[in-house]
């Protein structure tokens, strides 16, 4: 496999990730949130400091940056979760433009525009993994890892609850759910797996800056998720696939001219979202698995 | 016979609509009790208001005698007062047999308290009253998917499951084919009999004739009459206002 494969794998499998992490929020809570990228910047750069500053551990890395990004998701999502549905989502609007203004302005943590440089080859309990190919298998490690816990959590009462909540949160309150707890809970998770693959994302490009944590970023993951399929295992890896090799896949494809790749490629986002939404609202995976969900 | 749940004194606006005036309610165990008026009347209203999903302006809501000053949908289901809602709110993406597990899984967190056992206990539950209900072979199934009467039966399973022993039904049988509407006042009558505080609002009368053992009618959101159903329903001046040829 080519340096560009391995490193576009590596790219993919981070953002799978990502992608997954936002699923939880939108797919079983039905969270709109566009302030995901925000989550996954706090936690590259929580994992950049670790890096530069401790060890440059995958995991080290992984853990610090969920743990950043939890506790900012937790002191967040409470006031925000009070507001509902397209209250939110111009709550979490609001917050990714502060965001992007405190990642560019706190340059002691963030490096200012100019980002956090020089960040060290990642490692794993000592043991140097900065082979494209080591880096990969562990990344995978942690998604299919990750993959496995959500899918437990979501096939059990927790699962149900936020699903319930999703489908009408009157009749779930009504049975007893308290439904900011819920909300919350899925928010936390889902920005601690967030700021995980900010740590990795941290590590694998040795170098992070706030353009990688803009509101494009936060619509591209929404489009991932959304285009995968919402409340599917499998889907936002269908999605983040899609989204992520359709550039890469256009650039290998003749007659098109490299100064047009970029809007042939926002044409082909724009009419698969609108196909999508005409013949398969529930995504690529949608149907074939929507049925599994909230069973024993 | 003592009440479970009483009310005294409810009453709520909207700006500067009287949606609910000072209604006294008494639910007592065992006994079905019918919430009969015209649209807008505040039945609904004051389901809201019981169960606290509507903060009310003035009054009480007494559960076995003791005030419940705070209430929340939650905290109400938690003291044994199930509702159900005029347009079902199922949990549509789930199956039947995951509409009823939510409704009697009670913690928020990422486990339920009780381990293997309750979980045990908890499946039964939900067998129970999908069997009771008629929908075992559907268990698999997902709400959205249901027959009509199918979901208005699934909507009661949710809360036969709880084992709730105050029932608030929103038009549990509005819209029923005739041998549903007989299944469904059958299964209600059981409960009844097993002491459950059951409460329902309906528009057809028939139904309301031949279940209920209690009428209590309101207008304008206060409580104008209350009684034994053949004196309610053959009250020329009450049956005047329910088909909107006066108001009172």
């Amino acid at each position: 496999m080519s340096a560009y494969l391995l490193n576009l794998a590596e790219l993919g499998t981070i953002f799978a990730l990502l992608s997954l992490s936002l699923n939880v929020l939108i797919g079983y809570g039905g969270i709109f949130s566009v302030a995901h990228a925000v989550f996954f910047g706090v936690g590259a750069y929580a994992g950049a400091q670790i890096a530069l500053h401790l060890a440059p551990d995958v995991l080290l890395a992984a853990l610090g940056g969920g743990l950043a990004a939890g506790v900012l998701s937790f002191a967040l999502a409470l006031p925000a979760l009070r507001v509902r549905g397209e209250y939110f989502v111009v709550a979490s609007l609001g917050l990714q433009m502060v965001a992007t203004t405190v990642f560019t302005e706190a340059q002691g943590i963030t490096g200012g525009y100019g980002g956090l440089v020089g960040i060290p080859p990642p490692s794993l309990f000592g043991l140097d993994i900065s082979s494209p190919r080591l880096f990969l298998s562990v990344c995978i490690a942690i998604l299919l890892a990750v993959m496995a816990g959500v899918h437990a959590l979501m096939r059990g009462s927790f699962g149900r609850s936020l699903m319930a909540v999703r489908d009408s949160e009157s009749a779930a309150e009504a049975f007893g759910k308290i439904v900011p707890i819920l909300k919350t809970l899925a928010v936390v998770l889902g920005c601690i797996i967030a700021g995980a693959a900010g740590g990795l994302f941290a590590l694998q490009m040795s170098f992070v800056n706030v353009e990688s944590f803009t509101l494009d970023q936060s619509v591209l993951i929404m489009a991932m998720v959304i285009i995968g399929g919402v409340g599917t295992l499998l889907g936002p890896l269908l999605g983040t696939a899609l989204l992520l090799l359709l550039p890469a896949a256009l650039s290998f494809l003749p007659g098109i001219p490299p100064t047009e790749l970029g809007a042939v490629q926002q044409g082909i986002y724009g009419l698969a979202m609108t196909l999508l939404m005409i013949f398969r609202p529930g995504g690529i995976a949608g149907r074939a698995e929507g049925r599994r969900w909230g069973g024993r | 016979m003592s009440p479970i749940l009483s009310v005294r004194g409810l009453a709520k606006h909207f700006g500067g609509v009287a949606a609910v005036q000072g209604v006294d309610l008494d639910l007592p165990a065992g006994l079905i009790t019918a919430l009969v008026g015209p649209n807008g009347a505040g039945k609904t209203t004051l389901f809201n208001l019981i169960t606290g999903a509507v903060e009310a302006d003035t009054g009480r809501v007494m559960l076995a005698g003791k005030e419940l000053a705070r209430r929340t949908p939650a905290r109400m289901a938690r003291l044994g007062v199930a509702r159900s809602f005029q347009d079902l709110r199922l949990f549509q993406s789930m199956s039947v047999q995951a509409n009823v597990l939510t409704a009697i899984e009670p913690h928020a967190w990422f486990w339920q308290p009780g381990g293997r056992r309750a979980r045990a206990r908890r499946l039964q539950a939900t067998e129970m009253a999908l069997a009771e209900t008629g929908l075992s072979a559907l268990t698999d199934a997902l709400a959205a998917e249901l027959a009509y009467a199918e979901r208005k039966f699934l909507s009661l399973a949710r809360i036969l499951a709880t084992g709730a022993q105050i029932w608030l039904l929103d038009e549990p049988a509005s819209g029923l084919d005739p041998a549903s509407r007989a299944r469904f006042s059958t299964l209600l009558r059981k409960h009844a009999a097993q002491g459950v505080a059951i409460c329902l609002v309906e528009h057809n009368l028939d139904i309301v004739s031949a279940l209920a053992d209690r009428i209590v009618f309101l207008d304008q959101g206060r409580k104008l009459a209350e009684g034994e159903p053949q004196a309610i329903l053959r009250d020329p001046a009450l049956a005047a206002i329910y088909f909107g040829e006066r108001r009172a």
